[in-house]
């Protein structure tokens, strides 16, 4: 019966297609992402001799960084299913469809829609897999061959992000199926208090006196440690303070606002700062790690006393990074598409009784931007500017002998945010459909 | 003899295979109130909607007529429509449909802003509004920190704050139990025809529709009945 139900609802509804490309493209590029970090770290998995270990270590981390935005970004693929098909879903509760029937719906079609994703995102990473092979790695290309993977590991990855996805879809619709209205219904603006501000400052000033030490003449293996650590301890913080420092500035934009626009972006960043932060926290602590990783390395590179083997190391840390800052900038950008796309659909009767008001398009539009784009701003620059402060022994350093690094981290950033741009351009056309009139 | 404000003549429009409206011609006067009746599907809604220029009709027209000079709606594009809706008229919805994230000041001043007012002079007319009926210290309340009476009256307040010649209202009193419906029609009948304006009403309501001035009753798309309440 659900599996009839599902098929009758497959039919393209009142949201467009965007609402169904977003999250198959979102999907895809995980699926991709996921395959060619394993791909890389097969080839790791090979080398036997005590580098290989740190190699192997790092892999491990990158993989487990790309799981945790593919979890959360299950969770709004999800949303974005049941609120695609919000009218339908509600009209089968009014039949006497049970809580269960419409989450086993809506997980099906989730479930259905990260597999096809997951499907393209094999296409693409066996468009890319001869590009991959390009990556250098101890000096030499990885090589087109070590990268391809075992035909039953790429159905297992595949396997991997249905299942997660499935497990997300679960989890996400619980807020849905409680309360249809989600978050828009809540009495209060929820509150961040001060104490995570102290939290904050102790731990980042502590940081900024662990760096001090860093370069006086200690071994790589303890430089590696210390920062390791001091970067570890300053991300947490990062989450800490995030919805703090981007409630404050809703505060700010509020007291300020002048315009239509920026009234109701003000309040749309208020109403949930956690969610305003979650949506841009992936490109803050990938600016954060940029520009931490970037400049240790950049500076451990030209203090390394020139031993061949820990050069190769830290040139070989520094495309790693490189590498997961892009992916971690990809999935921010297909994260904010989703999230877009259901947060439009969630408030599609608010912008289709603005559009009657008179409110034009562009309005909605310039208030949503204005949303996402303000504390991504904010979140972005500010992070990497706490982390240039902790590494400031460092960073004067790095600018000076690896200016190079410095540019390259410059650049990523600037392209990571062009990235979320795109990500909520992508999304205009489900607006427009929602403030369609007649 | 009373002028016309909105003028419809020979309407039509289709969705898909239904006919919404069929030939519908109808005259508003200037301060009266009208309320349109009918079963589901006889096409008030979409009548409402194409006075208002929501919706183009597929033929005929509807001429608005304000002292300040005459407007062919039908003839307006897209875009001169909304701002047409922004400046003359006003609009009541079932459920208030406010902006969930603003407070009830910010609500009725978002309509006052969307025409170019600063915030400081939109907010200061919002709040005589919202005094005006009754809303008096609930100014930085958030919707969901209202009742629906409340809430409704807010959505009355930002009809009316930019002096709208016409308010059009759906359904304004459809969430609402007979004893707050009466407030809330006591509230739209008084601010609008109170203070010679135009209210058109789309209801299913007896009760509400015999307050009006004229109730018009539809079917199938069509006028089929007019009568003045006891």
């Amino acid at each position: 019966m659900i599996l009839r139900i599902s098929w009758l609802l497959a039919r393209p509804g009142r949201a467009g297609v965007a609402t169904i490309a977003l999250p198959l493209i979102a999907f895809a590029t995980v699926t991709a992402l996921l395959l060619v970090v394993i791909g890389g770290a097969q080839k790791f998995w090979g080398w036997s001799d005590d580098d290989g270990f740190i190699y192997q270590f790092l892999a491990m981390i990158a993989l487990v960084l790309l799981v945790i935005p593919l979890s959360a970004l299950g969770g709004a693929a999800a949303r974005l299913s049941a609120r695609r098909r919000d009218d339908r879903l509600a009209t089968l509760r009014l039949l006497g469809a049970t809580p269960a029937t419409v989450t086993a719906i809506t997980v099906l079609e989730s479930t259905v829609v990260a597999v096809g994703g997951a499907l393209g995102g094999v296409l693409l990473y066996l468009a890319a897999v001869p590009l991959v092979g390009l990556i250098p790695f101890r000096g030499e290309a990885l090589g087109a061959g070590s990268v391809l993977l075992n035909p039953l590991l790429i159905l297992a990855v595949v396997g991997g992000v249905a299942l997660l996805a499935a497990v997300s879809a679960v989890l996400g619709l619980q807020r849905v199926l409680i309360s249809p209205l989600g978050v828009r219904m809540r009495d209060n603006a929820p509150r961040q208090h001060w104490i995570r501000v102290v939290i904050a400052v102790a731990v980042i000033g502590g940081t900024y006196a662990a760096m001090g030490v860093v370069g006086a003449g200690l071994p790589l293996a303890v430089m590696m440690t210390v920062i390791g650590v001091g970067f570890g301890g300053t991300l947490a913080v990062l989450n800490l303070l995030g919805p703090w420092v981007v409630r404050l500035m809703g505060r700010i934009q509020l007291r300020r606002a002048k315009t239509p626009a920026r009234l109701l972006s003000a309040r749309g960043i208020l109403e949930s700062p956690k969610d305003a932060w979650r949506q841009v926290g992936g490109v803050a602590m990938t600016s954060f790690m940029a520009v931490f990783a970037g400049t240790g390395v950049g500076v451990m590179t030209a203090i390394s006393g020139g031993s061949s083997a820990d050069l190769e190391l830290l040139y070989d840390i520094q495309t790693g990074v490189l590498i997961t800052v892009i992916g971690s900038f990809l999935m921010v950008a297909c994260s904010v598409g989703v999230n877009q796309a259901a947060n439009i659909l969630d408030r599609r009767d608010i912008y289709e009784s603005l559009a009657k008001l008179g409110m034009p398009v562009e309005t909605m539009e310039r208030a949503r931007r204005r949303t996402v784009m303000a504390p991504l701003f904010l979140t972005s620059l500010g992070s990497a500017a706490i982390s240039a402060l902790v590494l400031l022994p460092l960073a004067g350093a790095a600018l000076i002998f690896a200016p190079g690094s410095v540019f390259l981290i410059i650049g990523v950033l600037a392209a990571g945010i062009a990235l979320v741009w795109v990500g909520l351009l992508a999304t205009r056309p489900v607006l427009e459909r929602a403030a369609r009139l007649g | 003899m009373t002028t016309a404000i909105l003028e419809a003549s020979s309407l039509t429009k289709t969705f898909g295979p239904t006919r919404a409206l069929d030939g519908v011609r109808l005259s508003v006067a200037a301060g009266e109130s009208v309320a349109i009746m009918g079963a589901s599907g006889s096409g008030k809604t979409t009548l409402l909607h194409v006075l208002a220029g929501i919706t183009a009709p597929d033929s005929g027209r509807v001429i608005f007529a304000p002292p300040t000079g005459v407007v062919d709606v039908t003839s307006l594009g897209e875009r001169d429509r909304s701002r047409l809706r922004r400046e003359q008229f006003g609009f009541v919805f079932q459920s208030g449909l406010l902006v969930p994230e603003l407070t009830a000041i910010e609500n009725v001043a978002l309509a006052l802003m969307l025409n170019g007012t600063g915030r400081g002079e939109a907010e200061h007319q919002a709040s005589g509004w919202l005094t005006a009926l009754g809303l008096a210290g609930l100014e930085d309340r958030r919707i969901g920190q209202l009742s629906g009476g409340q809430a409704q009256r807010v959505a009355i307040a930002r009809a009316q704050v930019t002096g709208a010649s016409v308010i059009f209202a759906d359904e304004p009193t459809g969430a609402l139990d007979s004893h707050t419906s009466t407030e809330v029609m006591d509230a739209l009948l008084g601010s609008t025809v109170g203070q010679g304006h135009t209210l058109v009403v789309v209801t299913h309501n007896d009760e509400v529709a015999a307050r009006c001035s004229r109730i018009i009753d539809m079917r199938d798309g069509r006028i089929v009945g007019e009568r003045v309440p006891a």
